[in-house]
Parts: C-alpha cells; structure tokens; sequence
C-alpha cells in the first residue's frame, strides 16, 4: 500500500493539499553554517566490544535495581534493571556475554550503578516477544508495552507516555506530539541518511504508531527546510492522516531546542524551567520515531544508538551505530588526527559537556561525538587578517562573503575586555532577554527582584550570547551564577511562570528533579 | 614571534619593569596572539574581538582620515599624531595606576578627536582637549565600558567653551592659507546661501578636518552598518528626523530653515550620526532605546541649528541624549519587562 502512494503521482496536488508545509522561524539566533569536519553520508558500524558498561539511568527516567549479578549470564536485549513504580523505562543488556559486577560509577556529574558485562563478541540479539509486522493488528496497550519494554519509551527529554511509567504524563494527556529533524546545531546528524528509502517507510510508519498510541495528540513534523525533497516526500506518505502538520524551519540554533520548537510551532509559551510535558507536549527527534518502529514491528530493544563523529579532530567524520554502553575509547580508536591535543565534547559544541575520561561508556542520550583541536598556538595580528575561513556573528571576516568551510578551534580568539554594549548577545538571545545586562547585575552582586523582573529564569541556556561576545565574557556562565544566587536567596523560579499555566504532573516533576 | 613572546616574558621579570606590565601585554596581544582556550561549554567562541572591532572603526573613518591629510597636509597629521599621542599618554597611565588593561577604545577616540577639530586647531589645543576627553569623558566614569558621554565629544566641548575664538571662527579652506570664518552653515544664516552639494559632498568647502569629505563619510559609515560593527537604527533615526524636521520646518516656516537635504549634508552632522551617536557605550542599548535617541538627536539638532545663536548642534545634542540614555533605557526595560509579583 506504501509503495503505490510512492508511485501514484497522479493526486499528488490534491494530497498535498491536506498535508500543509508550514514556513516558521523566530528572532533571534544564528545560523552556523559551512564548518570542516561534518560527518560523511554514510552510516558505518561499530564492532562489537569485549567490555560494555551500562548504566542504570539513562536518558529521562530515575535509577532502576539491577536484576543481575556478577556471573549472570545475559543476551543482548534481555532487561537487566527495571522498576515498573518509579518514573523509568526498562534498560537492556546490549551485547551477550557474562556480567562481570554491577558497580557506581561516576557519570556525568551523577553517581550511577552501572553492568559491567564481558562479551562474547557476537552481533545476535533477543527479540521482544509479540513484536508484529504488521503492527496495525496490534492493540494500543500491546504497542505501548512494547514500546516500554523495548526501553525506546526513555528517550529523549520527556520519554514517550505509555501505560506505564515512563514518562510524566499519560498518552491521553498529550495534545501535541513534535516530532523534529531541524538540525540547527554545529553539527547535526545527516537527515537523508537517517531517511534514505528504507528508513523513510519506517519513520512513516513509526509517526503512525506514535500517532495510535496518543489518541489525542496533534502531530507535527519539523524540518531543516533546506530538505525540501525530504520534506515533500513525506507530506506525500502521510497524505491522508488527519490532525498532522508539516513545518519547515530555518536551521538557526537553537531551533532545535524544545524551549524555542514550542513558541515556534505551537504559538504557546514555553514554561521555562520545567518540561514540555507539564503542557502536554512531546518532542521527539528523528531518531526514537524509527527505533519506536523497530521496537513495534521488529522487535528491536533498545541496544543501539546512532552516534556521529564530527568535529576536524577525526580523520574521517563519519556516522556510526554503536552498541550502547560502548566505551568511548573503543569507537574512537585511532579515528583521530595524530599528534595533536585534542578535546571530547558530547553532543554540542555549544552546550555540550567535555568527555576527558574516555574509559566511560555511550549511552543512549549520546547523539554526537565531536572531536575539536586544542588550538593552543597564538596567531599574530589576527585583527587584521582577512579571516577567510574564521566564523564570526559580525560581517567582519571575509568568510561572510566567499563560500568556504570554516576552520573551527577551542582558542579563544581574544582577550577579555569590558563589555563594550555591542548588544550582539541581545540581538542572537531566543528568548529576548537582555544578557549584558543580567551578567552586569550578577556581577556586581546585585541579586535581587530586578534580576526576576529581567526574566532571568527565562534564558534556556543556550549560550549562545557567550559565542558572540567580541569582549570574551562568559556571560551565559554569569546568568547561570545568577540563577543559583538568586534560588539560595530564597526565590522561586516558578513565580516567573506558573500564573500563566496549567501544568501537568507538576508534582511528579519536582519529585524527578530532586532525586 | 615566539622570540618577541619570550622577550617579553623576560622583560615583565625585571622589577621596575613590573609596573609597565598593561604596556607589555598589549604588545604582547598585538604581535603574539591569544593561547587561551575555552574551558568550558560553548567550547568555540567567535573569531571577533574587541581589537578587530576596533579595527573596523577605523578603518571606516580612514576616507575621512585620508581626505583631511590630503586637503590640510602636515597640519592634518600633526592633529592627529598628537591626539593620539597625548590620548595614549593619558590611557596609558591610568591603566598603569589602576593596573587593568589598556583597552582598544582610545585608538577610536584619538582619531575622531582629531578628525572634529578645525585644521586650525594649534597642537597644544589638541592635548589639552584629548587629554581632557579621556580623563573627564572615561576615566573618572571607571574606564571603557561605564563612560556615560562619548570622550571625544566632552573634549571637543571642553576647547569649544574654553578657546571659542580658536574653535569657531578660524575655519580653513582646502588646499588655501586662507583663514575665514564663514563655514557653510553660517553662509546660509548670514546670507541664506546653499553650498552647491558638490562641493559639500567632496569636501570642497570649510569645515572640521574629517567631516567635508562627506562621500568618505557615507561609504565608511555604510560599511560599518553593514559589518553590523554600529547599529544602523541611530543613523537612520538621527539622519531621518533632521530631515523630516527641516522638510516641514521649509515648507511651513519658510526660508528661515534650511532645506532638507542641505541640512543632511552640512556642518558635522553626517559624521556624528555615523561615528559619534552610534558609539554603543554611550548610546542606549535597547532597540527603541535607540529609535528614540536617534530622533532626539535629530530634533535637538534641528532646534539648535535652526533656533538658536549657534550654528552647528550636532555635538550638543549627542551629549545632551548621552546624558538621557541611561534614562531611557530604564524606561524602556520598565515597559518591556514587567514585574514579577513576589
Ligand atoms: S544563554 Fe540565555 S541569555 Fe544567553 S542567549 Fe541563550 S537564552 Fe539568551
Ligand atoms: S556581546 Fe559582550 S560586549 Fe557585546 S553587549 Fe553583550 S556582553 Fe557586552
């Protein structure tokens, strides 16, 4: 049936007509574009590692007990810790071997139990049972259960609702579903690789799923909109459904952000500081939508993540599958440039955290590795160099006027200098705030009422005014200093919010927060 | 370098040395670069720093620059080699006493005070205003960054109202010795006389030393707007007001004002819309901050030229809306963000 809609061109300007592709945007930002080290239009895979370390806490969700022991032996896809009474999905054995002990380890910032298991080195995994093909056949509850059980219902910020707990909200609460592939970061992950013919029905289908198991849910579909092709193709495949539009969005950071993806589409407020799921909003990337159809139709659990290495620190930027709970140093081998410093950065160069112990293992929150060079050298009068290939807010360098890749480094290009009220971070803030004057207050100790009128719990922390700051401020570190400040002091962020909403699960969610 | 580097690193030992340390590093950031590395989240910043910011300042005056050494010669570059000289002198000391850092900042003051000056000015006039610009516009303020006025500006006023005989009335004309007093603003109060455009437009005309080559003036203030290194919102604004207020102050009050495009292309008003009001410190910072500055620019600017016994405002009413700016901006953030009941 798939396949005659794709070959049936011949309605094709009536279907478009019920699948309407919406243009939206929103001010502020700035657009990254053209850097070396994007990854290639492949997808490689990852082989399978002796050693695999899983944590317990992955993605959204609180710890699980384990249900293994040193000895134990395991299969891939075989659950080994779950807890159907707390907020968490079920987290899976990736590889099949021996579990060697289940230890705390220090994870991001957070002290988690983690299967330390030995593997036999083989690419088998267990399939869940009652997994259909034809997954049309399926009940709601019996895709929502695989769906859990194959722990793809972690994913992303929110999880995705089912009978169980694994996300705030129930599927009956969710009114809009946002499935998003807009790619507004540095690097982003390829979409016509992820949609390439294939994968392209899958996703169809897994939009379908996700749309029978949320009864309620208005669906919407964002896309980079220099992706018309993959765009119109889907409007094609999905022609028909009802309650479902198509965006096209600029891929300016930080679009991609679940804090700006709402205002953008829903026309809504965000409630900063708490989840899109307290409004009953779901947001879930490219990726979860084809694992939701694997786990459904083929009985995938989830064991692999897609992750990309970007960055000119890697000989060849590529995109790889990798078994979750795969240590670092094993994907990236000898993958890097020699001889040179080099620094590990998970998921974002704007946000993201530095990975230095690369003993650690991926998991299933991981969609980027990039790798940078440390530029420690200096360069001399780099004030007046014509800066082909040097990246910059201003229109300053010549790299603005000639199309070529631009060089990116950790150097920091400057000295530190007095806020010289450029307003630069003013004109690129996605949530209209005013970040010079936040982190003049907080700089002077000036913590009080007036830094909750400037609405400084509304920056979502996307750092982007410390990118363009020409003075060097690290003015996002100085909002965030500020908001801990001002929490210490006794004020409540969510006087700055919550007279305007009525938030789901809210109780749920402080509980999450603090554990 | 890297020897230029080491020396330096050897020089900053020496003890009586230590002092000069803010001397060095600017050398030193100069010819060697920043090594420094992000430490954390955003792990890459942009290329832009405050040097090349500047950078770009100057190098949008440099037709203004160009044109006054090639109308006045040796005279113009005397001005300027003293303005910064003198201007230097003073930054240079107060870091050394504060122990902070010398900013770019002043190698955009040094040459705008020069480039606002009459070709006439004797060089100790030039030290003793820049000098003053930088002590009483900057510094007592705390340094690049808290000034309120625009430093050029206060010491451009300070020699206006110290040596009015000096700064008003000995006007050059290019390429001549000849001294008069007539510039083309006080032609047409006199005489209600409009300098053929040409003239204004190429610098054929009297004036201060970088504000008659107008041409310079406009491409190096579109350069800078469309490097976004100033906001276009203040020129436009500025520019736009005077010109409506003179369109409507000539076809209702007659030929006691100006026409309107005369007045946009007399005296210093392109250069101070371009240069001088867009400067970001002193200017406010918000967006309608900056429309209303504009427009109160232009409006003070018409009211003096045209109302009063001076003829040239546009000095005056950059100060007087530099004095209003925090003001403004107050009030604008008052109406935008409104408060959070506790
Ligand atoms: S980090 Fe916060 S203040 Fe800075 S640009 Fe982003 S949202 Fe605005
Ligand atoms: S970008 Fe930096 S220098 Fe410019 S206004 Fe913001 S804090 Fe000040």
């Amino acid at each position: 049936m798939i396949k005659k809609t794709l070959n049936s061109p011949k309605n094709y300007k009536e279907m478009r007509s019920i699948v309407m592709i919406k243009k939206r945007t929103f001010s502020g930002g700035y657009f990254f574009k053209n850097f070396t080290g994007h990854p290639q239009e492949k997808i490689d895979n990852c082989n399978i590692p002796s050693k695999v370390i899983i944590p317990l806490k992955q993605n959204f969700g609180n710890e699980v007990p384990s249900l293994v022991k040193s000895g134990d032996k395991v299969k891939a896809g075989q659950i080994i810790g779950r807890n159907d009474n707390s907020f968490s999905s079920p987290i899976h054995s990736s590889v099949s071997g021996i579990v060697e002990e289940v230890k705390k380890i220090n994870y991001f910032k957070e002290v988690i139990s983690s299967v330390f298991i030995n593997s036999e080195g083989s690419q088998d995994w267990q399939p869940l049972k009652g997994h259909n093909s034809d997954w049309e056949k399926l009940s709601s509850e019996k895709i929502e259960e695989l769906i859990y059980l194959s722990g793809v219902s972690k994913l992303d910020n929110q999880g995705i609702p089912t009978r169980f707990k694994s996300s705030l909200i129930s599927p009956e609460e969710v009114e809009n579903l946002i499935i998003h592939g807009v790619g507004s970061e540095i690097y982003n992950l390829s979409l016509p690789i992820f949609l390439e013919r294939r994968r392209m029905l899958n996703f169809v289908e897994g939009v379908k799923i996700l749309k029978k198991i949320l009864p309620k849910a208005k669906l919407h579909l964002a896309f980079n909109k220099h992706q018309q092709n993959i765009i119109e193709e889907i409007s094609k495949l999905l022609s028909g459904l009802k309650d479902i539009e198509i965006y096209s969005l600029e891929p300016k950071y930080p679009q991609g952000y679940d804090e700006i993806l709402i205002p953008t589409i829903l026309n809504e407020k965000f409630p900063y500081g708490y989840s899109a799921a307290n409004i009953g909003v779901i947001i879930l990337n490219i990726q979860v939508v084809l694992q939701v159809y694997e786990a459904v139709a083929e009985g995938k659990p989830l064991i692999e993540r897609t992750v990309t290495l970007c960055g000119s620190g890697f000989k060849e930027p590529v995109h790889m599958k990798v078994r979750i709970g795969t240590p670092l140093e094993f994907i990236i081998q000898d993958r890097t440039v020699d001889n040179i410093d080099l620094r590990f950065i998970q998921n974002s160069l704007l946000t993201g955290v530095v990975l230095s112990d690369l003993k650690l293992p991926v998991n299933s929150n991981f969609s980027q590795i990039i790798c940078l060079p440390e530029e420690k050298r200096s360069q001399s009068f780099a004030f007046i160099n014509p800066g082909f290939k040097k990246d910059s807010y201003s229109n300053t360098f010549l790299s603005k006027f000639i199309k070529v890749k631009k060089i990116l480094d950790t150097n920091v290009h400057g000295e530190l200098r007095p806020c010289i009220f450029c307003n630069y971070c003013q004109e690129v803030c996605p949530v209209n705030l005013i970040p010079h004057l936040l982190f003049r207050y907080v700089e002077k100790e000036i913590i009080n009422q007036s830094l909750m009128n400037l609405k400084i719990f509304n920056c979502i922390g996307c750092n982007l005014c410390s990118y363009v700051c020409p003075s060097k401020i690290p003015v996002a570190k100085y909002i965030k200093e500020g908001q801990g400040k001002l929490i210490d002091i006794g004020y409540d962020q969510t006087l700055c919010i919550l007279p305007y909403f009525d938030l789901k699960g809210i109780e749920d969610y402080r509980g999450i927060k603090h554990l | 370098m890297k020897k230029l580097h080491l020396i330096i690193g050897k020089l900053y030992k020496i003890k009586y040395l230590t002092k000069f340390k803010p001397i060095f590093n600017v050398v030193d950031s100069i010819f060697v670069g920043v090594k420094d590395t992000t430490d954390s989240a955003p792990h890459v910043v942009d290329n832009l720093d405050t040097k090349r910011y500047m950078t770009a300042v100057i190098v949008a005056l440099m037709p203004a620059t160009l044109a006054s050494i090639y109308f006045f010669g040796w005279k113009a570059l005397a001005i300027i080699f003293v303005s910064y000289a003198a201007g230097g002198l003073a930054e240079v000391t107060f870091a050394i006493i504060r122990k902070k850092e010398i900013h770019e900042g002043f190698l955009v003051t040094g040459l705008i005070f020069a480039l606002v000056l009459p070709p006439t000015t004797p060089l100790w006039v030039v030290a003793v205003g820049v000098i003053f610009g930088t002590v009483f516009g900057k510094e007592m303020f705390g340094g690049t960054g808290r000034n309120i006025f625009n430093p050029a500006l206060v010491g451009r006023l300070f020699i206006t109202l110290a040596f009015p005989s000096i700064m008003t009335t000995s006007w050059l004309k290019p390429f001549t010795d000849a001294v008069t007093s007539a510039t083309p603003l006080t032609t047409f109060k006199s005489m209600q006389v409009v300098t053929p455009f040409s003239n204004l437009l190429l610098g054929d005309c009297t004036g201060s030393m970088g504000e008659i080559f107008r041409l310079g003036i406009i491409v190096g203030g579109l350069f800078l707007i469309l490097t976004k290194v100033s906001n276009w919102r203040i020129p436009v604004s500025y520019l736009g007001s005077v010109f409506i207020l003179s369109w409507l102050g000539n076809t209702f009050l007659g030929v006691k004002v100006a026409p309107p495009l005369f007045q946009l292309f007399a005296g210093g008003l392109l250069f101070g819309a371009m240069y001088m009001a867009t400067d970001p410190v002193s200017s406010p910072f918000t967006k309608s901050g900056k429309w209303i500055f504009g427009i109160g620019c232009g409006i003070f600017t018409f009211l003096i030229r045209n109302f009063s016994g001076y003829v040239e405002g546009v000095m005056f009413s950059i100060l007087l809306m530099n004095a209003f700016s925090p003001l403004i901006d107050h009030l604008v953030i008052e109406l935008k963000y409104k408060p959070v009941k506790k």
